[in-house]
């Protein structure tokens, strides 16, 4: 899937709301006195590939854990596919809960893997097709008929998802003892189990040489053809944000600083001064550049 | 009404015995995050160690002040040592060689450590009441000494009480915030880890902290035997959990919060016994203890641990 | 959200399980039991000698209460005293297994330390004695018991009342889990601790109960027993068959069906959906629970579950001795049962099988075994000391020894599971995956917070001193 076929106009971010899967309104989450994220506005389109970067302690995994429910925003809101994730309910900000979050169809991996390490690679699965697996426990307890038929159907579709990801072959073999690429993978593959509309990627090749940066790519690229996932990916190696994502935004201090097009925001001053820090900025931002056609308004 | 601050009186002198041993409980959860099953026990043996002492020294009553005072003051003593040295000796056997296994199990250990210091008492004085006769008299000082026209009751008994407990917690503050020590200590419970890079020599500090909590269940061991005259090999389970409670209640790592705790659940027994019934005091603790885990988990004075949880 | 919907999953799990409702249900059974021979020839081809060997124990577990009695227990009398169990330490010995099973689905299961069990034994034991025993005298009321009818109490027969006391206890369960569960590990073994202590109180002290409230008006009432209890309460009977304490090796029979099917269930939750989001929530609870695991309704399970077992062990204890009183609900029971599970292997059924048929053996037979040995020694040598040292008045100073060694040496238990093996000793730095959070530690929010808190401080000290931060970021530690 290619730009073009993406909804309306992707680079302006004037999007109808059914286009959104993804609406984040005046965001803000503080700890203490500690504005973590700041009035942010972010929106992900259907189907697209959206990087979220910014420098170490910009807020990045904090939205992540709010657009999760892990945390309850202080102010703002956000939602899913036109459901409330978090919002002003009777008087004050609420949010879901994570488990219910991800049955409303989100789900995500982390950056320093949390696999359940002693369970094979066929349970890590099976766990992220809890949400849609019914049998109660009476019926656990009786073996009934229906829990033997949903076990079958489950093991099928975890062993499809091992399939998808290449890990087939070690579906035996406990999460703990895959080597680092491996467990990455089934990670997706158990984020997949949940079956997402909204894939979260915390930095997904971080760690990983050349040669598997590029698959890892690849594979994000496919699954949004294959399955036409939307996906949130966290990432610092710019290589794979500027060659993967239709849109990038950068968030500095919790706000956002820049939002639009890969080669827009590399060309933005803001984004390279947060990086690199202000002589660098003013070295390499070109005259042009300083025009960034995709300026959120949550600058402001 | 002279029986509402009569019965805050008896419930304020059991509350400082709590405290002490309440502090025990906090100290070590404050730097290991351990709640110290065991540290009931080291009590109860405290109160046998101290009631075999003034048996075997032959003290009573009759014999004049200046005896009495020496002889109290010899068996803290003897006590706080002993129970120290006990209390570190445990972290040593069943806690140290735990720190880095899942938290729950050095709390197994401790339970397992209890139950072998309750039958270390009942095997030392077998299963019945140990009791002493009055060493400190339960005369009434406002009568007899101030004499007032009250029917209220503070005795020698509560004063020696408040004698003993005060300057320890007295000390104990000053040892924790201004010694190096105490520093250490406070560093390790904020973060062992930085704490051990820094320099601090983590082990020590544990062992410090034991060794101190230790003593103060030795002390609360011997004013039990002189104000409560009595002490059974089960004892510390009752009181090491109404201790427990107290450290809970005024927020668990917070020292202040303990004497605070200790002293306000010396007031619910007291209140309870009278003017409940006595056979629902256990439950009514116990109550609370729920109460407060359920609703406050960091307890009245605990903003500790909300911080460093 | 709907379940599995792919046509094709659907078609191929229906070829795997064909069968559906009550009649395939009862099919699977049979299939079971019919396969058990071609199992064991699969086993047997595995490991023959491991698997002759459970075969002839199993044999001769179930025999013994008759060998015992014909063979053994006549060689014990006329030749040479053996420590042998007799049919009321049998029953104890399979009342404390299936406590053991329940409690293991609680702390093995889904890691949430239990200290108070003992107060859900209670309350199976007193839902019998209520229901089964003249204690209610002013009402008549009887159901399929052999009392007969106009008798004063509510007798209703064991076979209701089993069940019921199982209700009963996952009920309790419930209440009680459902504010606490959300309370880190610690917090929640001292709220279940006094919990086991408020039920026995409560227990004790509901006689001479004076109350007035609307309707119902109380004068002296007798709720409980008091202290001294409820007797005598109907013994579980069946065919004219009675399974009280007098009713030789029938009870033991009885009690050996109870803990297979406790066996059962357990082995059946463990391998189900439920079992592996416990074994989720034990590695990790944070991605257990971003996973789409409902961490608190998971854990109330189990936390009800595990205390249902409870029940059941309380009714037939009641039933079987006729009479209970609250003295018999102590903290040491709790821990007893704590002490059988890590005795045999966190985490592991038969484990808990095996740990609380050999600890309530050694305390209620072996020790005692041992202590007139020691008296008779004792005695023909003319030594006092000896003689009476009784080792069976410091069975907890040995099981507090036990408890101690097997958490240093083997927190694994004899018989461990495996998975709980690899958690309980640490993964070397380079394995471990996640957070550490086994045995149930749970991370509470604000315990993420605190340190997403220090995390977000740090790296912004980080990326204001030194904009060109290495890309390692501390802020995707995450939750």
């Amino acid at each position: 899937m290619t730009a073009e076929k993406l909804p309306t106009d992707i680079r302006t971010g004037v999007l109808r709301d059914e286009e959104l899967l993804v609406k984040a309104r005046g965001v803000t989450k503080r700890f203490g006195g500690l504005v973590a994220v700041n009035n942010v506005d972010f929106d992900i389109p259907r189907g697209s590939i959206v990087s979220l970067i910014g420098p170490n302690g910009a807020g990045k995994t904090t939205f992540f854990n709010m657009i999760t429910g892990y945390y309850t925003p202080t102010a703002g809101e956000i939602s899913l596919d036109r459901k409330t994730i978090a919002g002003m309910r009777r008087g004050r900000i609420r949010s879901l809960k994570p488990h219910e979050v991800t049955a409303l169809g989100i789900g995500r991996t982390f950056q320093n893997i949390r696999l359940f390490g002693t369970m094979s690679s066929l349970d890590n699965v099976l766990v992220g097709l809890h949400v849609h697996l019914r049998s109660h426990f009476w019926d656990a307890i009786l073996r009934t008929p229906s829990v033997y038929r949903e076990e079958a159907a489950a093991r099928e579709q975890a062993r499809q998802l091992l399939d998808l990801v290449g890990l087939l072959d070690r579906q035996e073999t406990w999460a703990r003892n895959l080597p680092y690429g491996d467990q990455r993978r089934l990670e997706i593959a158990r984020a997949l189990a949940t079956r997402p509309k909204l894939l979260l990627l915390d930095e997904p090749t971080a760690g990983m040489n050349a040669g598997e940066t590029r698959d890892m790519t690849d594979f994000i690229r496919r699954l949004r053809a294959e399955l036409g996932l939307t996906v949130l990916l966290i990432e610092h190696d710019m290589r794979v944000v500027m060659g993967i994502s239709d849109r990038v935004t950068v968030l500095d201090y919790g706000e956002v600083i820049a939002e639009g097009s890969p080669a827009e925001v590399r060309a933005n001053p803001k984004v390279i001064e947060a990086y690199l820090g202000r002589g660098a900025a003013d070295q390499a931002a070109p005259p042009a550049a300083g025009a960034s056609p995709a300026q959120s308004s949550s600058e402001a | 009404m002279e029986q509402l601050i009569q019965t805050a009186i008896i419930g304020l002198s059991n509350g400082l015995i709590y405290a002490l041993v309440a502090l025990g409980y906090t100290l070590v959860y404050g730097i290991i995050e351990l709640i110290n099953f065991a540290h009931g026990s080291v009590f109860m043996l405290g109160s046998m160690l101290a009631l075999t002492l003034f048996l075997a020294l032959g003290i009573h009553g009759s014999m004049p002040v200046g005896v009495i005072l020496l002889a109290i003051l010899l068996v803290l003593l003897v006590t706080m040592t002993v129970t120290a040295t006990l209390n570190v000796a445990i972290e040593r056997v069943a806690y140290r060689p735990l720190r880095h296994a899942p938290k729950l199990a050095p709390l197994i250990s401790a339970i397992g450590m209890d139950f072998v210091l309750q039958n270390v008492g009942l095997l030392w004085k077998g299963p019945a009441n140990q009791s002493i006769e009055n060493i400190v008299p339960p005369t009434n000082v406002l009568t007899t000494v101030l004499g007032l026209q009250t029917g209220l009751e503070i005795s020698y008994k509560q004063l020696m009480v408040a004698a003993v407990t005060i300057p320890l917690l007295v000390a104990l503050t000053w040892f924790v915030t201004r010694t190096r020590q105490g520093k250490a200590m406070r560093a390790t419970a904020q973060d062992p880890d930085t704490s051990g890079l820094m320099g601090i020599n983590v082990n020590r500090t544990i062992a410090i902290t034991f060794l101190i909590g230790g003593a103060l269940a030795g002390a609360a061991g011997t004013v039990q035997i002189l104000f409560n005259n009595t002490t059974v090999w089960n004892l510390g389970f009752r009181f090491g959990l109404n201790a427990f409670t107290s450290a809970v209640l005024g927020g668990i790592g917070n020292l202040p919060g303990a004497v605070l705790g200790g002293l306000i659940l010396g007031m619910i027994n007291a209140y309870s016994d009278r003017y409940l019934a006595a056979q629902w005091t256990n439950a009514i603790v116990f109550a609370v203890l729920i109460g407060i885990l359920v609703f406050r988990p960091t307890g009245l004075l605990g903003q500790q641990l909300a911080e460093r949880a | 959200m709907s379940g599995i919907d792919d046509p094709r999953i659907i078609e191929a799990a229906r070829r795997e399980a064909p069968r559906s409702g009550v009649l395939g249900w009862l099919a699977n059974i049979l299939d079971a039991i019919t396969g058990i021979p071609g199992k064991w020839r699969e086993s047997f081809r595995r490991g023959p000698v491991r698997t002759v060997a459970l075969t002839v124990l199993l044999g001769l577990g179930v025999a013994y209460p008759i060998l015992a009695l014909y063979v053994l227990a006549p060689f014990s009398r006329n030749v040479f005293p053996l420590p042998l169990a007799g049919d009321t330490d049998l029953v104890f010995m399979l009342i404390f297994a299936t406590m053991a099973i329940g409690l293991n689905v609680v702390i093995g299961f889904a890691g949430l330390l239990d200290l108070g069990y003992v107060a859900f034994y209670a309350l199976g034991a007193y839902t019998a004695a209520f229901l089964a025993s003249p204690h209610w005298s002013g009402l008549s009321f009887v159901l399929l018991s052999d009392v007969p009818p106009g008798f004063p109490g509510i007798h209703i027969a064991f076979w209701f009342i089993l069940p019921l006391a199982a209700i009963v206890a996952a009920f309790w369960g419930a209440l009680l889990g459902a504010p606490t569960l959300r309370l880190r590990g610690d917090y929640l073994a001292i709220v279940t601790l006094g919990f086991g202590e408020i039920v026995p109180v409560i227990f004790k002290n509901l006689v001479g109960v004076n109350f007035e409230l609307g309707p119902i008006k109380l004068v002296d009432a007798n709720l409980t027993g008091g202290p001294l209890g409820i007797n005598p309460i109907d013994p579980p009977n069946l065919f004219g068959i009675k399974f009280g304490a007098v009713g030789g090796v029938a009870p033991v029979y009885l009690a050996m069906v109870i803990v297979f099917v406790s066996l059962l269930i357990a082995r059946n939750l463990e391998h189900s959906r439920m079992g592996r989001a416990w074994a989720a929530i034990r590695e990790d609870e944070t991605a257990a629970e971003m996973m789409g695991v409902n961490t608190v309704r998971t854990k109330l399970l189990a936390f009800a579950l595990g205390a249902s077992f409870a029940g059941l062990a309380g009714s037939l204890q009641a039933s079987y001795q006729g009479a209970t009183t609250s003295d018999f609900f102590q903290f040491s029971t709790s821990i007893l049962v704590v002490i059988m599970i890590i005795l045999g292997g966190i985490g592991n059924i038969y484990g808990a099988l095996v740990g609380a048929l050999a600890l309530v053996y050694v305390d209620k037979v072996l020790l005692a075994w041992i202590g007139q040995r020691m008296q008779g020694f004792g005695r023909s040598i003319d030594n006092d000391a000896i003689a009476h040292l009784n080792p069976a008045s410091f069975n907890f100073l040995i099981f507090g020894i036990v408890l101690v060694a097997m958490m240093r040496f083997r927190p694994e238990g004899l018989i461990p599971n495996r998975q709980r093996t690899a958690e309980l000793h640490e993964a070397p730095p380079d394995q471990a995956i996640g957070s550490a959070a086994v045995l149930g530690e749970a991370a509470i929010a604000s315990e993420a917070q605190a340190e997403a808190i220090a995390e977000e401080v740090a790296s912004e000290q980080g990326s204001a001193s030194q904009p060109d931060a290495p890309p390692r970021d501390p802020d995707g530690a995450g939750p």
